[in-house]
């Protein structure tokens, strides 16, 4: 094997990159703050960070399908005003979380009806969903104040131990666990990748398109719920704006964990790294004296490096891949992996149109000489 | 490579007219696939030049080389005489070259005075000059039977005609002196073409040189001033239309048999069920989905391979589309095993025992990011979960590398991408993923496009071996010889509509040679009805 | 056949205002207009229509550039945030000493060059459209957070900030950012309509291959919509700081949905190649008459982003009927033609 085919086989592999970034981010910080590496830090810094990793986890399915949610912020925001809403108003607290919970199905059901169903726009219907989820959480909560729920055993979902471990993050972990799991290892979870890959081909081989897309906004609509339960029992009080953001951290976080834009691939696992690198940045950059308000732009900015440098890598597989093959069809006895890629889709050169502006000029003119 | 297939035949040039461009043994070729090879071709100032040939005969990559688009790897190109490299199609326009793609090439939103000149605007200042650019379509257009109402409406709301007729007045406004349409009557009605006759009847008396692609042979006479035929990606002749006929014409494009159709011989027809035997899987009656499929009554019978024959743009694949699920007709009923069935979608369809092999590999069938296993597993993942709820992964790479060997699939393991598979060996784990749900009805579109020698071979196979199992299959193929290797009944279908049916094209010798078969239902899908042909084969066995 | 003819009769009566979502949306602003009228005396006065109009000028104004965005096929989500920033410069560089009108043109500068980066990022780096305005969005807010650090501009009410802003009305009910809003309808009605830009962006939302084959600068193209998006956004930032004298980091919040909204009501689709300014009027028109109608009607204004939400998730679902009603009207037009 070349050198060269070993760094095209490298660079294949999927979420290295921000396995490494992890990585290289805590050493960086843990040699630059004394406090960084501290059980009381790390465990601050995994139960902040829960709400971001579920989200991301339902992101990475919407995602995968080649679809987007922008409504998860909202939703997050309005499903924690529900719970605590439900508790304050005498309910038992079980009755509360189901209340969260139901608030993510009714958002995840109305954008699989607009998506799916109707089939418009995803990023567009979830944007109203979102104005929609952000404003009723205003309305709530601009009669009320919402705060100050004395359910022990509802405040303890967030704050209590299992084994030493936060119990919410445990609940995360779980659901984390779960969620992968049904990605990898069920025929639901390989038909979502296959209609994110080829929607078409899916379509033809007897996937169906509709039932794919309808339930991945409808989970992740239930995923903003639970993560609303645990908002809600973690801060114990719901401002307007709650949840505002989440979105874009939670998108920033998939994308980070190498899952495309264009659906097709991704994994549950890869999107927790991404948001891990995430909140080890955001904690870092607070530790070592960095404002926290610049965590908004940092998560912006990573979007943007993201999905760049996915192109990037993506690009250079599939040129090293077509030059490796070009070099060797001069070999006729070559063949392999490499060759045969030439002939395939993802290897094969588009016939490119230049844009060329150039040449406008004289045929202007010469039109005007008829 | 010598041209030892057929010397091409020179014909007398038309005195006197000036050559506006030369190829002179223009080649391209991809690996494992020679595109075009040795091509010359002389386009003169006022002359309508026909260019004629199957699918993938080269007449793609010619009017890409001729236009721009792609650059040859051997042989020359000359404009008014001095040799030109082109690197790109705006190069080919600044030398008065123009191409009408088949594929749309106008912005549907803009009106037609805003499309001819879209890109090349004219300006006084920073303004448009939206008077100036509206008198001159006007003045072009008036012969062209475009009205003042339609050069404000939006070119969307045109009919194919009028678009084509935009093209053509894009083409004039900017002094293109060669013209090159692709197949520009497809979608038309017949008046329309007539019309578009006379347009390009016109273009040629202002001196311009057409290059006219075509699949209708009785478009030609009487318009095309010469005729150039390529096969096998070879020039096999220029000739002039006088001289010939359209069967004559049909003969150069078919060819004496392909040396490769003696070793695709693979499978021997005498032991097959015959036909009147054969119980019938599923039965179409007046099936129409408008506007590109017009009651069609058709019936496959298990055990039999029916081909579905037709120029590009006849409504094949569209039936097959019906027939899976992925459309819905808008009348007509469908019957399964003698019972009325709706089929709902093609996930429907696999659960009735019905799937196909699409037309575009790229677009159409393979999931790129996923496995050969993945790929092969797709249609039926129950068949590799227990109790339908935890993928089996030890199951199914048994079951796909079981496929993998079966069906000759060359890779490293199940576990490779799909898409560093070549166009054979993806083709034959599309064909493994469709027998994968255990199918009764499999639909083939096309399934030999972009696949080498070898590997047609394999497919050829498959499709006997499924058949002998009491398969039911429909094979769409543009290949005349493929058809009629493969066929035991042709179905010949044109715009939309199915015309005619040959049955016994297994049983050799009942309707003569295998090339006149062929020239039969080239003259059916290529023709309007009543060829004389046509009428004597017709339902002759039946 | 009983089902065409239903077809053939939607395709001409309803069908051509479904066809022409403009007529819609003045079909729209009628039955409100009326509807409000008879409902509450005070609506139609001219005090009312005067706050109407003082109010819509800044959805108006990001809907004009949203409308050319559109148009190229893209959508810009990061208008409220570069708002919000743009206001934030105008306000700084004014407390910082700079006369007024630098100020104003140092805001409207912001905006440009934040849409220049959106236009960049796109062609440049290959980013889808809503990716990375969406990035953008979280940038720029998260720009102003940290430079405010929380805690808004004030100060910069220079005396002739409040005639600009509309706050002091000399003229009555026709204010500054009237005038200045007018002269954006008019100016992008030309650029749209008079220039080769103008046509460039309707090709390239139309058929971006087409435009391509025909020599048409695409990249060029679509950075100028993100530009003029931007500067639309950084003039409402500099009219909304005047407006209510404070720049607090939440300025603009929100505000790309209701101007996604309105350029859909007035008739831009989200496939690109349709859209007008004056659609984008109407547009703007149609929200500002709700919102108003909301606040007379005495409901709470915490409900006016519910509202906003709603009314674009029914503008997407009236688009997306057009579209399938002209697609049915087409294959029925196969079907008669046979029959």
């Amino acid at each position: 094997m070349s050198a060269r085919e070993r760094l095209v086989r490298i660079a294949s592999i999927d979420g290295l990159p921000i396995a490494a970034a992890l990585v290289a981010a805590a050493v960086f910080f843990t040699a630059a703050s004394p406090f960084f590496l501290t059980g009381e830090n790390i465990r601050n810094l995994l139960i902040q960070s829960v709400f971001v990793i579920l989200l991301a986890a339902g992101m990475t399915y919407v995602l995968i399908v080649g679809g987007i949610d922008l409504s998860v912020g909202s939703t997050t925001g309005l499903s924690a005003a529900m719970t605590l809403m439900t508790i304050m108003n005498g309910a038992p607290w079980p009755v509360g979380i189901l209340a969260g919970i139901g608030t993510g199905v009714v958002v995840g059901v109305i954008n699989g009806f607009f998506i799916a169903i109707l089939q418009i726009n995803a990023f567009i219907v979830t944007l109203a969903t979102l104005s929609i989820g952000a404003g009723a959480l205003q309305v709530i909560t601009s009669g009320t104040q919402l705060t100050g729920v004395d359910s022990e055993t509802f405040l303890a979902l967030t704050k209590g131990n299992i084994l030493g471990i936060p119990t919410g993050l445990v609940i995360t972990l779980v659901i984390i666990a779960l969620l992968e799991w049904v990605l990898l290892a069920t025929p639901y979870g390989r038909s979502l990748f296959a209609v994110g890959t080829n929607p078409q081909a899916a379509f033809l081989a007897g996937t169906s398109i509709r039932r794919a897309n309808f339930s991945v906004y409808l989970l992740s609509g239930v995923i903003a719920g639970a993560a609303g339960v645990l908002l809600a029992s973690h801060l114990n009080s719901v401002q307007p704006g709650l949840g505002q953001g989440y979105e874009l951290s939670a998108i920033a976080a998939a994308v980070l964990g190498g899952i495309a834009l264009s659906g097709g691939r991704g994994s549950v696992w890869r999107s927790l790294i991404g948001a891990l690198f995430l909140a080890t940045l955001s904690q870092g950059l607070q530790l070592v004296g960095v404002d926290p308000l610049w965590f908004n732009i940092v998560t912006g900015a990573s979007i943007v490096i993201a999905v760049a440098f996915d192109r990037a890598t993506q690009h250079f597989i599939a040129g090293q891949l077509r030059s490796l093959a070009r070099k060797q069809s001069h070999d006729i006895s070559g063949g392999g992996l490499e060759a045969e890629a030439l002939r395939s889709p993802a290897a094969a050169a588009p016939i490119e149109v230049q844009p060329a502006g150039a040449g406008n000029h004289e045929i202007t003119s010469g039109a005007r000489n008829i | 490579m010598s041209h030892d297939v057929v010397q091409a035949e020179v014909t007398r040039p038309p005195v006197g007219l000036p050559v506006l461009i030369e190829a002179r043994g223009v080649g391209m070729r991809y690996p494992g696939v020679i595109a075009l090879d040795g091509v010359d071709i002389k386009l003169r100032a006022g002359e309508i030049h026909a260019l004629l040939g199957e699918n993938g005969a080269g007449k793609s990559t010619l009017i890409g080389l001729l236009s721009g688009i792609s650059t040859p790897d051997s042989g020359e190109l000359f404009v008014d005489g001095v040799k030109q490299h082109f690197n790109s199609a705006k190069q080919a326009q600044a030398l008065g070259i123009s191409t009408i793609y088949q594929e749309q090439t106008l912005a549907p939103d803009l009106t037609v005075v805003q499309n001819v000149y879209f890109g090349r605007e004219l300006r006084r200042g920073l303004l448009l000059d939206e008077g100036a650019m509206r008198r001159r379509v006007e003045s072009l257009c008036g012969e062209f039977g475009l009205t003042a109402a339609d050069l404000d409406s939006p070119v969307g709301a045109l009919g194919a005609l009028k678009q084509h007729v935009v093209q053509i007045l894009k083409a004039l406004a900017f002094d293109a002196r060669v013209v090159i349409l692709d197949e520009p009557t497809s979608g038309l009605e017949e008046s329309e073409r007539q019309l578009l006759f006379e347009h390009m009847g016109r273009l040629r008396d202002r001196g311009v040189a057409l290059l006219w692609v075509t699949h209708r042979l009785d478009e030609l006479f009487g318009l095309a001033d010469v005729i150039t035929v390529l096969r096998d990606s070879r020039l096999v002749a220029s000739v002039n239309p006088a001289e010939h006929s359209p069967d004559s014409l049909v003969r150069l494009m078919v060819g004496r048999k392909r040396s490769e159709g003696e070793h695709l011989r693979v499978h021997d027809r005498s032991e097959r069920i015959q036909s009147n035997s054969r119980e019938e899987f599923i039965r179409l009656e007046h099936v129409s989905r408008y506007p590109l499929l017009r009651d069609i009554s058709l019936s496959i019978r298990r055990g039999e391979i029916l081909g579905l024959a037709g120029i590009a743009g006849a409504g094949r694949t569209e039936l097959g589309r019906i027939i899976l699920g992925a459309d819905r007709p808008d009348s007509g009923s469908l019957f399964l095993d003698g019972k009325e069935v709706t089929i709902r979608s093609p996930r429907h369809a696999t659960r009735l025992g019905i799937s196909m092999v699409p037309e575009e590999r790229k677009t159409q069938s393979i999931l790129g990011t996923m496995s050969i296993a993945n790929n092969i597993s797709i249609t039926d993942l129950g068949k590799v979960s227990r109790n339908n709820i935890v993928l089996d992964r030890r199951r199914e790479n048994r079951l796909a590398k079981e496929a993998i060997r079966d069906l000759g699939i060359k890779s490293s393991s199940e576990q490779q991408k799909i898409v560093n598979l070549s166009g054979g060996n993806q083709q034959k784990a599309i064909v493994a993923r469709c027998l994968f749900s255990g199918p009764s009805l499999m639909i083939f579109d096309e399934p030999t496009q972009g696949v080498d020698v070898a590997a047609k071979t394999d497919i050829y196979r498959l499709i006997y071996d499924f058949v002998d199992k009491g398969g039911a299959a429909v094979v769409i193929s543009s290949e005349l010889p493929e058809l009629l290797h493969l066929s035991d009944r042709i179905a010949v279908m044109r715009e939309g509509r199915l015309v005619d049916e040959l049955a016994g094209v297994d049983r050799p010798g009942c309707l003569g040679s295998e090339s006149e078969i062929a020239e039969t239902i080239m003259a059916m899908a290529a023709r309007e009805a009543g060829h004389s042909a046509a009428a004597d084969t017709k339902e002759e066995m039946a | 056949m009983s089902t065409s003819s239903v077809i053939g009769i939607s395709s001409t009566r309803w069908g051509k205002v479904l066809q022409n979502p403009s007529a819609g949306a003045l079909l729209l602003v009628g039955v409100l207009v009326i509807s409000m009228s008879i409902a509450f005396p005070t609506f139609p006065s001219a005090i009312n229509a005067g706050n109407v109009a003082n109010q819509m000028v800044f959805v108006l104004l990001l809907a004009l550039g949203m409308t050319v965005v559109l148009i190229t096929g893209g959508i810009d989500l990061s208008v409220g945030s570069i708002m919000g920033l743009s206001a934030g410069v105008g306000a700084y560089s004014i407390n910082s000493g700079a006369p007024l009108i630098l100020g104003l043109l140092a805001a409207v500068g912001a905006g440009a060059v934040l849409g220049l980066a959106n236009g960049l990022m796109i062609t440049r780096l290959g980013l889808p459209d809503f990716i990375a305005t969406l990035a953008m969005l979280g940038i720029a807010r998260g720009l102003l957070f940290l430079w405010t650090n929380g805690v808004p501009f004030i100060g910069y009410m220079l005396p002739e900030y409040y005639v600009i802003s509309g706050l002091e009305r000399p003229f009555g009910f026709i204010t500054v950012p009237i005038i200045i809003a007018a002269v954006a309808v008019l100016a992008i009605i030309f650029v749209l309509r008079k220039t080769s830009f103008g046509r460039h962006a309707y090709g390239v939302g139309s058929n971006p291959h087409a435009a391509l084959l025909s020599g048409v600068p695409v990249d060029r193209v679509k950075i100028t919509a993100y530009v003029i998006s931007g500067l639309m956004a950084g003039l409402t930032g500099m009219l909304m700081a005047g407006r209510t004298t404070t720049v607090a980091p939440t300025m603009g919040l929100g505000y790309e949905i209701a101007a996604i909204a309105a350029a859909i009501i007035g008739g831009a689709a989200l496939t690109g190649g349709r859209g007008h300014a004056l659609g984008a009027v109407l547009g703007a028109l149609v929200l500002s008459i709700t919102a108003n109608a909301i606040n007379i009607a005495g409901v709470s204004s915490t409900w006016q982003q519910v509202v906003t939400g709603s009314v674009l998730l029914l503008a997407v679902v009236f688009d997306r009927a057009s579209a399938l009603l002209r697609e049915r009207s087409t294959r029925s037009a196969g079907r008669l033609a046979v029959t």
